[in-house]
């Protein structure tokens, strides 16, 4: 994922004809495939507002007919420089399809081009009060393990596993339902036209919850292995 | 990618693997984690209070390897230092000493942070004000 984006868009020129244009794909004077604008991001490319409610039915379709337009498929007599714009921007739009179709990664990636999270800056909080509970389960993990590779009895610590899966199952729920609770805070913001620092507060809580779900998450995976 | 010679070589043997009593006056316990990758450390150290010098320390480790040598090699570090020279380490130092490449930069923090945490929480237990610069900051 590239969260590299400047935050001011330049004017964009064609670079065929270097006419000024507001075309996002095709230049609106020539009539060649442009490329991706700088400061462009996902949504831009579906010309999406910047909100996390998105539409999947007509965000597949726009896909489908980009992905149609784009294809290096239709460039296999233009110059040298079209294939490669066209082979660039049709895998920039698979990336950015795939982002946005998962509810998490469409957060994540809001969340850098926000500068809400910095790629390689790794200074994420882990949750304090989750801590003490997911080294526990750690423990009850490892204790599983050999328990199985001493091939002794594992019914108990089984049973304490499977009580700890379900009530990490359960705190998946509730994070899950914070996180749309707050993406729905986050779309009417923008409805609003907050400003940048009503923005960087629903993004950082955003955030926050999105590192909560991430620890719960690999927890409630690594249990459900070891207890298959 | 690879893993340097000596992150294999703590990840194979890690030194100072266990815990000690939470309970224990003289032990500090830091318990921390990185939420992007699920890791999750503690460190603990009993540190004698005439001296403020760290007799024993022990980690445990959930995590990569990365972050099981950054543990293992940090214990090995405390261990003989006083609470101050302990609270030197700069996980820059660690980085270099195991040759971490840039993703696996947080592994170190994570572990320069266990052991101010672990520091912070003996000093609590002693009544010892912790200024700013000397929390777990990342």
């Amino acid at each position: 994922m590239s969260t590299q984006l400047p935050v001011t868009n330049p004017p964009l020129v064609c670079w065929n004809c270097h006419e000024r244009t507001i075309g996002t794909h095709f230049c609106p004077g020539c009539g060649k495939l442009l490329q991706l604008p700088l400061g462009s991001d996902y949504f831009a490319m579906f010309e999406l507002p910047r909100k996390l409610w998105i539409e999947m039915g007509a965000l597949e379709q726009k896909f489908l007919q980009l992905s149609w337009k784009l294809h290096p498929d239709n460039f296999v007599s233009a110059t040298e420089q079209e294939r490669e714009i066209s082979l660039k921007r049709s895998s920039e739009l698979n990336d950015a399809y795939r982002t946005l179709r998962d509810p998490i990664a469409r957060v994540e990636y809001l969340l850098a081009i926000e500068g809400t999270r910095k790629n390689g800056e790794n200074k994420q909080q882990a949750p304090p009060e989750l801590l003490e509970e997911v080294f526990e389960l750690n423990e009850s993990l490892d204790e599983l393990r050999e328990a199985k590779a001493e091939g002794s009895d594992t019914a108990s610590l089984r049973q304490r596993l499977e009580a700890a899966e379900k009530n990490f199952g359960e705190k998946l729920k509730d994070v899950d339902g914070a996180l749309q609770s707050k993406a729905r805070e986050w779309d009417g913001a923008i409805d609003a036209g907050a400003e940048v620092p009503d923005r960087g507060k629903i993004m950082a809580q955003l955030n926050d919850l999105l590192n909560r779900r991430s620890y719960i998450r690999n927890l409630v995976v690594n249990v459900q292995k070891e207890l298959l | 990618m690879a893993y340097s010679e000596k992150v294999v070589d703590h990840y194979n043997n890690p030194r100072n693997v266990g815990s000690l009593s939470k309970e224990d006056p003289n032990v500090g316990t830091g318990l921390v984690g990185a939420p992007e990758c699920g890791d999750v450390m503690k460190l603990q150290m009993r540190i004698n209070p005439e001296t403020q010098v760290i007799e024993e320390a022990k980690f445990k480790t959930f995590g990569c390897g990365s972050a099981i040598a950054s543990s293992s090699l940090a214990t090995e570090w405390v261990k003989g230092k006083t609470v101050e020279e302990a609270l030197a380490i700069k996980n820059t130092d660690i980085v270099r000493e195991l040759s971490l490449p840039p993703v696996k930069i947080h592994c170190s923090v994570l572990a320069e942070d266990a052991i101010k945490a672990a520091i912070g929480n003996w000093k609590k237990k002693h009544g010892v004000e912790v200024p700013e610069h000397e929390k777990a900051s990342h």
